[in-house]
This record gives C-alpha cells, sequence and structure tokens, in this order.
C-alpha cells in the first residue's frame, strides 16, 4: 500500500504534475470557499496549496507565483468576502511571526522558552499606553475615565512604535537573559515561565499606584495608524466590489491592511532567520544546542550567544505585539497567559524545532484547529444539543450533554496532546529542520 | 555499645521530628525578626498608625499561616525532589497529580454528603478517608503518566520529556475539566461544609493579651504533612526500597548492574511523589475549600520553588524550602500593602515566589541545603 | 621556547584531590604526551587548562600570558584547540559546518553583515568554506562535506574533530585520547597525521593517550601522572625504564619483577 502510494507519488512528481496538482488546489479550493465561505472542507482543499507547493517539485519562480497569488491576491479577496477568513489569516499571520521568533529561541539554540508570550505583551503595551488616552489617565482610576481625554501622540507614532516595540522586546529579552542564561536548561524553561507570569501579573496590577495599564479591564481605544489615501481605497473599493459582493468597507481594509503588515514582518522573519542560521551565529546557535561544552571550547562565549538569541527571537514578538494592540484596538493581561507562550511552543515543536517553513506550517495548521475546527465541532455539537437525536446502543440523549463541554474552550487538551504526541513520536516534527548542502566540488584526482 | 544515633526510635521518628520542628521554628523566628525589623525602618513612612504595633498585632496569625502553607507546599515539593533526584526531570504535571488528589478528596465528601451520611461520620474519619482515596488514586495517576508519556522518552535529550512532561500537564488539567463537566455539569468544586474545622483553638501565650488563635483545620494540615514527611523519611532511610532508590538516584547504570529493577524503582518513586502530592491536595482543598483543575499550577510551581530554594534533590531541603517559601509567602501577602502604603499589595503574592526562585538560582543554584540525593556532574 | 607552563596546579573535587601541585611545561613546536593509568587526573588536568574548571592554586601560564579566571571560550581566543576523550561532534550539523563552528574565533562577521550578506560576509564565508574543505581533504576525508557529522563512522568522526579544532588556527593542539578505539592501522595513520600537524604547521602537540605505542612512536617528551601528581618525566627511553612508571601502572610486584628480569 505504502510503495503503491509511494509510487503514485514519484509519478505525481515529475514533469508538469506538480504544477498542475498546485494549480488545481489552488483553483477548486478558490472557487469551493468563494462558494460555500462556510466549508472547512473547502477552505483546508485550499491552505493545502502551500503544502504542494513545498513538497512537490517545481521551478521555484512557479513555485514563488503561485504561493505569492494564493496569499497576496486570493485570501485577502475571500477574506474581505467572508470576514471570519480575515480573521483566519491574520492569526496565521500573527502566530506565524511569534513561531518563527520562538523558533529562534528553542530550535535553534535550543534554550525553552516558557515565557515568550511576556516579549508580546512588552510590544503590545508600549504602543497601548503611549497609543491610547492612557497617559492622560494615569491618575485616575480604571473605569472611571473621564471621556474627553485626550490621545496622546498622532496616531502615525504606530510606526515608530513597531520598531520600538522591537527593541523594547530585544532589551527585556537580554535583561531577563543576563542573569538567568546561566541556568541549566530546565530551570531556564522554569524561570522563563515565571518570567511570562510576571509581566502578566505586572500588566494586571499596574493600575495602583500610578494607572499603568488599567487593570484586568485592559486599554481602550488604542489609535490604528491612518488607512492609505482615500483615492486609493476607492480604486480598490471599485476592483473589488464585483468579487465580493459588497464595497468593502474600511473596517475591512484595515483588516487586510493588518494582515499584510503581519507578512511583511513574517517575511522579515524568514529573511533574518535564514539569514542568521547559515552565518557564524547561527552555527554557533547550534552548537550550543548540541553540546555546550564542545561550543564552549571552540571559543563560543555562551552567554553573549544565548542573549543574542534571546534578543532576536523577542524582537519579532515585539513587533507583532504592537501590530496586535494596534489592529484589535484593545489589550488586556489575559492576552498574554501562559496559554498562549504553550499554543506557540505547541506550534514550533508541532512543525519542527528548527525548521522555518515547519514552524509556519504549524502555526497555521494550529490556529487552524483553534479558530475553525474545534470552532466548527462545538457548533456542531451545540445544534446536536438543541436536536431531539439520541447515541444508538448507549441511548444518551444530546440534550442533556453538559452545556459546558464546548471543544473551543478546550485548548489545553488539544496542546497537551499535540506536545505528548510529537515528542514520543515524531520529536523532530512534521516538517522537519534540514541541514543546508553546500555544493561541494570534487576535487580532481 | 549502640549509639543513639543508631536506634530506629530516634532515628525515624525523634529526629525527622525534631528536625521539623527546628526548622518551623527556626524559619518562623528569622522571618519574623526581619520583618519587625522592616517594622522599624519603615515606621517613618506611615504616620497614620503606629506601624511596628500593627506588625506586632497580626504577626502570630501571618506566622500560623505561613507555616501551614509551608508544609503543604513541603508535602508537594517532596514529589518533585524525588523525581529529580531520580531522573534529573522536572516532573512538570506533578501540580495536576496534586490538583486531582484534591479534587478526589473533595468529590469523596460530596459524595458523602449527597448520600446523606456526612453529617452522622465522624468527621475525622471523613477526612482520612479523603485522604487515603486521593494518595491511591493520585499515585496511580503519576504512575500511569509515567508509563505512558516520560518512560517512551527516557535517554533523549533533556529538553524532550521537560516538553512532554509540559504536555502532559496541560493535557491532564482539561481531562480533569471534562470528566467534570460531563458527570457533574460543572467543573468547580466546593468543599461541602461538615464538622468544626473552620473553629479555633485558643491559645493562651503568657505576655500576650489574645490568646494564640489556631484553626484546627491548620492544625490538621500541619498533622498530617509531619506524618507524610516521617513516613518518607522512613521509607527512603529505613527500607530496602529506600536504598535502592537511592543508588538509582546515585548512579542509574551501577544501580541496575547490582540487580536493581530500575524502571521499577522510576515508578515506585513515581508512585511515592504522586501519593504525597495526593495527600497534599486534600489538605490544600481544606484551606482552600474550593477547587478547579486549574488550581493546581500555581501551588505546583510554588511547591517546584520550594524544591530548589531547599536544594533539588534533597528531600530535607524541599521541607525547608516549603517552609521558608510558605513563610515568606504569607508574609508578603500581609505585609507588603502595609509597608508600602498600599501601592503594592497581596495581588503580588503568586509572583513572589518567581522572584524568590530566581534569586536562588542566580545566587545559589545548589539550594539552601545543597545538593545531595543524586547530584551528577 | 616554553609555550605552556603550569605551577602547582590543584584540582579538588570535595575531599578528592584530582590533580596535585602539577608543575608541567610545553615546548613549543615539540610533540609531547601526559600518560598514566585511568583516573591519574588527566583530563581534569585537561579541563583545568582549558577552563573548564577551575583549579583552586596554582598559575597556568600560555604564551606568557595567565589563563587562570578566563573562561573556556577566552582560553580558546588565546589559540588553545582542543578534542575531547568521547568525540563531541555537533551530531546534528554536516561536517562542513562542524569544521566552520571551529573557525567561530576567527570570523569577523557580525550580526547586520549577516542579515544584510554584506560582501566582507559574502567573502569571509567563501573563504571559510574554501578553508574548511582544505581541512578536510587535509585529515583524510573526502566527500563527506554534506554528511551528518553522526553518521559517519568512528575513525571518521575524530578526523573532524581534529579538523575542527585546527580550523581554529591554534598554537597549541589538545588531543584526549586521540586514538582510542583505533585498530592498528588506523593508529598508525593518526600518528602520520599528527607528525604532519606538527611538521607542516608548526602546532605544538600537547596529548593524553593510552596506546604505548602511539605515545613512544611520537612522543618527544612525556610526562606520566598519577593519583593526580606527576611521578615523572622525561623522553620515551627514560620513561620506560623508570620505576616509578612502571609501578603506577603495573603494580609493585610486577616492577619488581621487571627489575630482575633487566
Amino acid at each position: 500500500m505504502n510503495t503503491l502510494f509511494g509510487n503514485f507519488f514519484k509519478k505525481a512528481n515529475t514533469g508538469f504534475w506538480p504544477v498542475l496538482i498546485a494549480l488545481a488546489f489552488l483553483l477548486i479550493g478558490t472557487f469551493s470557499v468563494y462558494q460555500s465561505p462556510r466549508s472547512l472542507a473547502a477552505f483546508l482543499i485550499l491552505m493545502s496549496t502551500p503544502l504542494i507547493l513545498y513538497f512537490m517539485k517545481m521551478n521555484m519562480k512557479v513555485k514563488v507565483f503561485i504561493g505569492l497569488m494564493l496569499i497576496v491576491i486570493i485570501l485577502p479577496v475571500l477574506g474581505i468576502r467572508n470576514i471570519f477568513y480575515l480573521e483566519v489569516i491574520f492569526q496565521m499571520a500573527v502566530f506565524a511571526a511569534l513561531a518563527l521568533g520562538l523558533n529562534i529561541v528553542i530550535g535553534m539554540a535550543g534554550l525553552l522558552d516558557l515565557g515568550y508570550v511576556a516579549f508580546y505583551a512588552v510590544g503590545a503595551y508600549s504602543w497601548a499606553i503611549f497609543g491610547s488616552k492612557q497617559l492622560s489617565l494615569l491618575y485616575s482610576v480604571p473605569g472611571a475615565a473621564p471621556a474627553d481625554a485626550p490621545f496622546a501622540l498622532d496616531p502615525r507614532w504606530f510606526w515608530l512604535f513597531l520598531f520600538l516595540g522591537v527593541g523594547l522586546a530585544a532589551i527585556t529579552g537580554i535583561l531577563l537573559g543576563l542573569p538567568v542564561l546561566r541556568l541549566k536548561g530546565d530551570y531556564l524553561a522554569i524561570v522563563t515561565l515565571g518570567f511570562g507570569e510576571v509581566i502578566r501579573v505586572l500588566a494586571l496590577n499596574l493600575d495602583k499606584p500610578i494607572n499603568l495599564t488599567n487593570g484586568p479591564q485592559g486599554i481602550t481605544p488604542i489609535q490604528r495608524p491612518p488607512l492609505p489615501p482615500e483615492s486609493i481605497l476607492q480604486f480598490f473599493r471599485d476592483i473589488l466590489e464585483p468579487f465580493v459582493g459588497h464595497v468593502p468597507t474600511d473596517a475591512e481594509f484595515y483588516n487586510v491592511f493588518f494582515y499584510f503588515l503581519a507578512l511583511i514582518i513574517i517575511a522579515i522573519a524568514i529573511l533574518v532567520a535564514t539569514r542568521l542560521e547559515d552565518s557564524r551565529i547561527g552555527r554557533a546557535w547550534t552548537a550550543i544546542r548540541e553540546d555546550e561544552t564542545a561550543a564552549i571550547a571552540m571559543g563560543i562565549p555562551l552567554v553573549k550567544m544565548k542573549l543574542a538569541a534571546f534578543a532576536a527571537g523577542a524582537s519579532f514578538a515585539g513587533a507583532m505585539g504592537a501590530l496586535y494592540a494596534a489592529n484589535r484596538t484593545f489589550v488586556s493581561p489575559e492576552t498574554f497567559s501562559f496559554l498562549q507562550s504553550i499554543g506557540v511552543l505547541t506550534m514550533v515543536i508541532l512543525g519542527g524545532l528548527g525548521s522555518i517553513p515547519g514552524v509556519i506550517f504549524g502555526a497555521a495548521a494550529v490556529v487552524l484547529l483553534n479558530i475553525q475546527i474545534l470552532q466548527n465541532f462545538s457548533l456542531y455539537l451545540s445544534e446536536l444539543r438543541q436536536s431531539d437525536a439520541v447515541i444508538p446502543i448507549i441511548n444518551f440523549a444530546w440534550k442533556d450533554l453538559s452545556n459546558q463541554l464546548d471543544p473551543a474552550k478546550y485548548q489545553k487538551l488539544v496542546f497537551g496532546l499535540i506536545l505528548i504526541l510529537m515528542m514520543i513520536f515524531r520529536p523532530s516534527g512534521l516538517i522537519p529542520a534540514e541541514r543546508r548542502k553546500r555544493e561541494l566540488v570534487e576535487e580532481k584526482e | 555499645m549502640k549509639s543513639i544515633t543508631e536506634n530506629p526510635v530516634y532515628k525515624f521518628l525523634l529526629f525527622p521530628i525534631g528536625q521539623i520542628l527546628i526548622f518551623a521554628l527556626g524559619a518562623s523566628v528569622v522571618l519574623s525578626l526581619v520583618t519587625v525589623l522592616l517594622a522599624f525602618i519603615f515606621k517613618f513612612n506611615v504616620t497614620d498608625f503606629d506601624l511596628v504595633e500593627r506588625t506586632m498585632l497580626i504577626l502570630p496569625q501571618v506566622v500560623i499561616n505561613g507555616v501551614t502553607i509551608g508544609f503543604v507546599y513541603a508535602t508537594i515539593a517532596l514529589g518533585y525532589t524525588m523525581v529529580y533526584g531520580v531522573l534529573e526531570f522536572i516532573n512538570f504535571s506533578h501540580s495536576e497529580i496534586f490538583m486531582v488528589g484534591g479534587i478526589v478528596g473533595i468529590q469523596l465528601m460530596a459524595y458523602f454528603e449527597h448520600i446523606g451520611t456526612l453529617a452522622t461520620m465522624n468527621e475525622y474519619l471523613v477526612i482520612a478517608l479523603a485522604i487515603i482515596l486521593a494518595m491511591v488514586v493520585s499515585g496511580s495517576l503519576a504512575v500511569v503518566v509515567e508509563r505512558l508519556a516520560y518512560k517512551p522518552l527516557r535517554g533523549a535529550p533533556k529538553l524532550v520529556p521537560l516538553i512532554s512532561a509540559i504536555g502532559m500537564s496541560f493535557f491532564l488539567q482539561d481531562i480533569v475539566r471534562l470528566i467534570l463537566s460531563l458527570t457533574t455539569g460543572e467543573f468547580n468544586v466546593i468543599l461541602p461544609k461538615f464538622g468544626t474545622f473552620d473553629e479555633f483553638w485558643k491559645l493562651a501565650v503568657p505576655g500576650m493579651e489574645d490568646p494564640l488563635r489556631i484553626q484546627i483545620k491548620s492544625a490538621i494540615m500541619v498533622g498530617v504533612a509531619v506524618l507524610m514527611l516521617v513516613g518518607l523519611n522512613y521509607l527512603v532511610n529505613g527500607t530496602k526500597v529506600g536504598k535502592a532508590i537511592r543508588a538509582v538516584a546515585q548512579d542509574r547504570p551501577s544501580a541496575s548492574l547490582m540487580g536493581i529493577n530500575v524502571n521499577q524503582i522510576i515508578s515506585i518513586t513515581f508512585l511515592v511523589g504522586g501519593t504525597l502530592g495526593g495527600a497534599a491536595g486534600v489538605l490544600f482543598a481544606l484551606k482552600a475549600t474550593k477547587l478547579d483543575p486549574f488550581s493546581g499550577f500555581f501551588p505546583g510551581l510554588k511547591a517546584f520553588t520550594s524544591a530548589v530554594l531547599g536544594g533539588i534533590g534533597n528531600l530535607t531541603g524541599a521541607l525547608l524550602g516549603g517552609l521558608v517559601l510558605g513563610l515568606l509567602e504569607s508574609f508578603a501577602a500581609s505585609y507588603l500593602g502595609i509597608f508600602t502604603n498600599g501601592a503594592f499589595g497581596a495581588e503580588y503574592k503568586d509572583i513572589f515566589a518567581f522572584a524568590i526562585l530566581i534569586l536562588v538560582l542566580i545566587f545559589r543554584p545548589s539550594g539552601l541545603l545543597g545538593q545531595t540525593v543524586g547530584q551528577k556532574a | 621556547m616554553t609555550l605552556l607552563n603550569t605551577t602547582n596546579v590543584v584540582k579538588r573535587f570535595g575531599g578528592l584531590v584530582a590533580v596535585n601541585k602539577m608543575t608541567f611545561s610545553v615546548d613549543e613546536g615539540r610533540i609531547v604526551s601526559i600518560i598514566g593509568p585511568n583516573g591519574a587526573g588527566k583530563t581534569t588536568f585537561f579541563n583545568s587548562l582549558t577552563g573548564i574548571y577551575k583549579p583552586e592554586e596554582g598559575q597556568i601560564t600560555f604564551k606568557g600570558q595567565s589563563l587562570i579566571g578566563l573562561r573556556p571560550d577566552q582560553v580558546a581566543a588565546t589559540g588553545i584547540a582542543r578534542t575531547f576523550q568521547n568525540i563531541r561532534l555537533f551530531g546534528s550539523m554536516t561536517v562542513i559546518e562542524n569544521i566552520l563552528v571551529g573557525m567561530h574565533i576567527q570570523l569577523k562577521q557580525g550580526g547586520l553583515d549577516t542579515i544584510f550578506r554584506t560582501r566582507k560576509f559574502n567573502q569571509e564565508e567563501n573563504d571559510a568554506e574554501q578553508r574548511a574543505k582544505d581541512l578536510m581533504e587535509y585529515v583524510g576525508l573526502k566527500n563527506v562535506g554534506n554528511e551528518l557529522a553522526r553518521n559517519l563512522p568512528y575513525g571518521g568522526q575524530r578526523r573532524i574533530e581534529i579538523a575542527r579544532a585546527l580550523a581554529a588556527n591554534p598554537t597549541l593542539l589538545l588531543l584526549d585520547e586521540p586514538t582510542a578505539g583505533m585498530n592498528p592501522n588506523e593508529s598508525e595513520d593518526a600518528i602520520k597525521l599528527f607528525r604532519r600537524i606538527r611538521d607542516d604547521k608548526g602546532i605544538t602537540i600537547l596529548m593524553i593517550e593510552h596506546d604505548m605505542r602511539v605515545v613512544m612512536g611520537i612522543s618527544e617528551h612525556i610526562s606520566v601522572m598519577d593519583y593526580g601528581e606527576k611521578i615523572a618525566e622525561g623522553s620515551p627511553a627514560e620513561i620506560r625504564s623508570n620505576q616509578r612508571v612502571i609501578e603506577a601502572y603495573l603494580g609493585r610486584g610486577a616492577a619488581v619483577a621487571h627489575e630482575q628480569k633487566a
């Protein structure tokens, strides 16, 4: 069976077949999502296209072309047509960037950071505090804000804060790293976990003595950077209207805008990660991950290199944090829980430690699982609950099923299972990392 | 002539109890003195009341609370420290083993309430039964978890079993939630009211105006925890199994060559740790009166901190660490607000433990008592 | 000229004195061995030299500069490279990458060079890669550059470890039991390689070795350790006939027998 499939795959993986298959998935997927926007199967078909592009042999240019078609044109258009997909692809992009950052820390340098979300929080709160009215509310009690409080900064400052988020997160990473990076790997994990909680508890409680974070209620509204000028928007409205069936609203444009912004950060993240990986720094990280004693004997300064990994990983989270705050116009401490850190860890582990395509795949898969598959399952269960259906044999009426049983709320179970199963059966992930093969000229005899 | 240290009554009963007493008293006295000293220093910051007087007023209660929770932490910490001693592995899911113990204990009491016998039963018997059931369930669960999620990963790089353990921790939280939701439709479990545990014993202390008030449940918590600690001490230092555990902790390959069944000893280690965790769960439930599937997380992390504080792998250290941490936390919760004039308060209690953990790891990674069990290069 | 010099180096583990008052020196350009029974403290002494252990007492100077208090990476930067008793390659990296890691100290590329792939970066990487290939060939390996290090046979792994150490352009090469587990033919090749390293590159070699054929065949100077102390030193011929050395290795009875035979 296996060989039969293998042979089939081999045959399909030659000549023009791969291009044909990829295009088929792309077109069928697009068409079916277009036709039935709520169908999970349709979306899965569409989202298989990148996998086909990754695994099958075809011209690099063709791959890039089809890939760009999908993420730059098709997904946003489908997203404007059905706002739900905008949320899906935005979350995929955000988490892909976070996973890429965490992958530098865990996958490349082998440092298990369980408080990664803290850096995300640093980025998010930096724009949240300065990009909202919070600065004028420092001395007022949470919830009792005067309505006419002014915004502290012009929304255009967002662009600066995107970079500041990077810097602040990197500095936080270094400040945390300095004392703790001498620790053994498992201690490091617990300390970073603790650090993540410290940041969350600070966000929760720094509404006094001065009201910096507005406590558990979180900060809102947070400003968004202005959209491109009206003339450009009008141009896109005219183009898009026939495809999406309505005149795209500003809210939708904002979502697309943030999606593209996230894509740009991802592109930078991928570029930086691949370039670092294949350099003195990246090799030093891998060496540290493999064998600290041997690495240090080769002259690699452990603490310095680990700090670099921490800072590099943290910086992506910082940028994504600022982006997230602006997109949601709201931040609250609960966004930055331990569960989020583990969620990102799950993405990295599922995709493959140290594997850049792997962790992107992991992020997409976990987001899909979280906000689509589990949600669908929840909906299905609640439909069953409202029906008169009965499970045969044990004679259990769906009506009696507890309301507490909402699969969408069982993320921990899913993350936990993924982590355990991956560690036992496939510790290198679904798309394992590969070392770059160099062109080695055969020496002449 | 046989020395008194060889006498089993001394070795396994008097000595450990004495040690526990000294630790509890010593830690309480040291921290109280430091606090009073701080009160004198901060005195001038606070004008609307006499800081020193107020400090002294609540001090006995703060110490009692701290010691009580400290014993619970110590009992949980033993589970972490034993497993670390033997496998050099942080059993991240131990906090859930503990939580399961607490929930099982409460559920048993709720069952008695449901069938209507709770009011007529001897209240101490109820607690004893709950603890025993919790110990059995948690102990078995720990063994099963080890078999399923850790054993296949033995020999893998260190982070691999750790990640699996984190996964197991999350998995158990939601599985418990699922089971509770399906069976009771609710995942918070509440300790039924019964008996006289909430009442206070009043001890007149010479030189103090008010009598010292000790809640009966605090006394039970301390009593049971001491029993567990003494029992564990006997198991590890006085029996053949204990000797095997220590041998495996010291040098697993050699222990295996000496004919010790290493897998079995590892299972026993998890069993013992889980059993203690289960008992601690019920004790914690008495105090917290309400548990949910996520209640294990913070006590678990604090217990782990205790283990590190005392010197991970070191059983005595876990005891000392637990007591010190319980006291520190109790002091922080009570005095942080008073000393800072309300700017920071008890809400920082939970992260206080992390601050201690980080400080210990940086300045004295081998803990207060150093590592004695299974320290490998 | 003395390259490496230690005076009264002491390293203790709790009550155990693993290295006791080692006074020892290595002259530039020589091949020197430390021998001794198992547990004599040879590897501990190596680790004390390279900064992995901090000796409690004593002085260590290399090229006239004190190594005391330096971290292992700082020691490596002074020009000391080493191999390990039980091979410690970076298993999941390719052979070429392992050798490139050895060049860590020499490579000057910074983070920004790396991210922007500056000319400096590309130039340096190309040169480094070429040097790595040359080194691979130098230690007698061919066409394995893209193999993962862990997939190579034992002898190949030993060679990569040496190439990795050479990549650092060391002045002094420390080899910890470099021929352990080799058959006589492989040991023979290894000896030739060590000689070449010294002769072509002028690198001083200090090694710990058990195989007497290797030690006697290559060393110009031998020190013998037992119970953490240096009990003898001299040329191979001197060591061969030294009473205390024979005792240390074979026990007293054997030493007496040896004497009678002689």
